[in-house]
């Protein structure tokens, strides 16, 4: 009988507990729900670009895989070489940076340098045979 | 010819359903979390009884089960979520303990800036009398300290049973402990805050 009685006390007990606990959650002011809303956008965010690093670069590694094929058929003179090899991997690294597109704006800059190294090292030549 | 094109169709119808099914799993996981995220905010505040830290907590814990467990069935999430949860408050009264042996260590109390006053905190019910009112912030305040007070364990028991509604296997699930053990530390959660908080306060 006294244990029926603990049972029912401690049933009542929760209900309460639960009932001031709601209330406490419905009136939570407008900038914890805010907070909250974002935290969850945050999260939902991470769903989208959640996945592993290998996935989220496939495509670019498909393009990357796709132009040395087409490099390799076009030029019809698959490199022998190691020191061919190493240069091709060497360009596409150039060509995967960032700084890439930069080094194309300044194209000209670069042939000029070019140019005056050439120039240079043939005055030099002449020097020396002079 | 007609053979690339068709699996190009098939390829892009494919892709369509991929992204028609993204999209549901995103808008299921923003309804539940839409759903459980208030709770799950005073649960966290109770237990380490600051607002901010309970919110860092809580999109922590958000963050982890869009990161890992969007995949699995949606039943699986609630006990999931507070299973995350739970461990982010574990470990946020561990770093506390070192915070405050590194303060007693450079002779202050690691306490000072714990200042929480749970009757500002708490949040104004609507449609009662300022009596009414009174008198539930008082019962929320009394109730929040006696849970807070509690050991670790029977504290996560009693919240998850109570507050969020979780049964035995749920709440066995979010502890990771097995279902007796959850009927024990809910049981004695129960009789020391009835204990605690007295006759009067039901």
């Amino acid at each position: 009988m006294k244990e029926r009685k603990d049972m029912a006390g401690d049933s009542a007990f929760a209900e309460k507990a639960k009932q001031l606990f709601d209330e406490s959650v419905e009136g939570l002011d407008g900038e914890t729900r805010s907070r909250l809303n974002k935290g969850r956008q945050a999260a939902l965010e991470e769903l989208k670009t959640g996945k592993p690093v290998w996935v989220q670069w496939a495509p670019a590694a498909g393009v990357a895989a796709a132009a040395v094929v087409a490099v390799v058929l076009w030029t019809g003179n698959p490199p022998t070489d190691v020191v061919t090899l190493e240069a091709s991997a060497s360009d596409f690294e150039i060509l995967l940076t960032e700084d890439s597109l930069e080094m194309l704006e300044d194209l000209e800059f670069y042939s000029w340098i070019e140019l005056a190294e050439d120039a240079d090292e043939t005055q030099e030549t002449e020097d020396i045979v002079g | 010819m007609n053979a690339c094109v068709a699996s190009f169709a098939v390829s892009c119808e494919s892709k369509d359903r991929t992204g028609v099914r993204t999209l549901q799993r995103e808008q299921e996981l923003n309804r539940f979390l839409a759903e459980v995220e208030k709770r799950a905010l005073r649960i966290a505040e109770i237990s380490v009884r600051d607002r901010d830290e309970a919110l860092d907590l809580v999109q922590d814990a958000m963050i982890k089960l869009a990161r890992k467990y969007a995949d699995r069935s949606s039943d699986e999430w609630t006990p999931l979520f507070y299973r995350i949860l739970q461990n982010g408050v574990r470990d946020w009264h561990r770093r506390q303990v070192v915070r405050n042996r590194v303060m007693v260590w450079f002779g202050r109390s690691g306490n000072e800036d714990n200042d929480y006053d749970a009757v500002a905190a708490a949040p104004d019910p609507k449609g009662r009398t300022p009596d009414e009112q009174l008198q539930s912030q008082e019962a929320m305040q009394s109730l929040e300290i006696a849970v807070g007070d509690l050991p670790g364990r029977q504290k996560e028991a009693f919240m998850l049973r109570t507050f969020e509604g979780l049964d035995v296997a749920g709440t066995a699930a979010a502890m990771g402990c097995s279902e007796g053990s959850v009927k024990t530390h809910y049981s004695r959660a129960v009789h020391s805050l009835r204990e605690t908080l007295g006759e009067h306060w039901q």
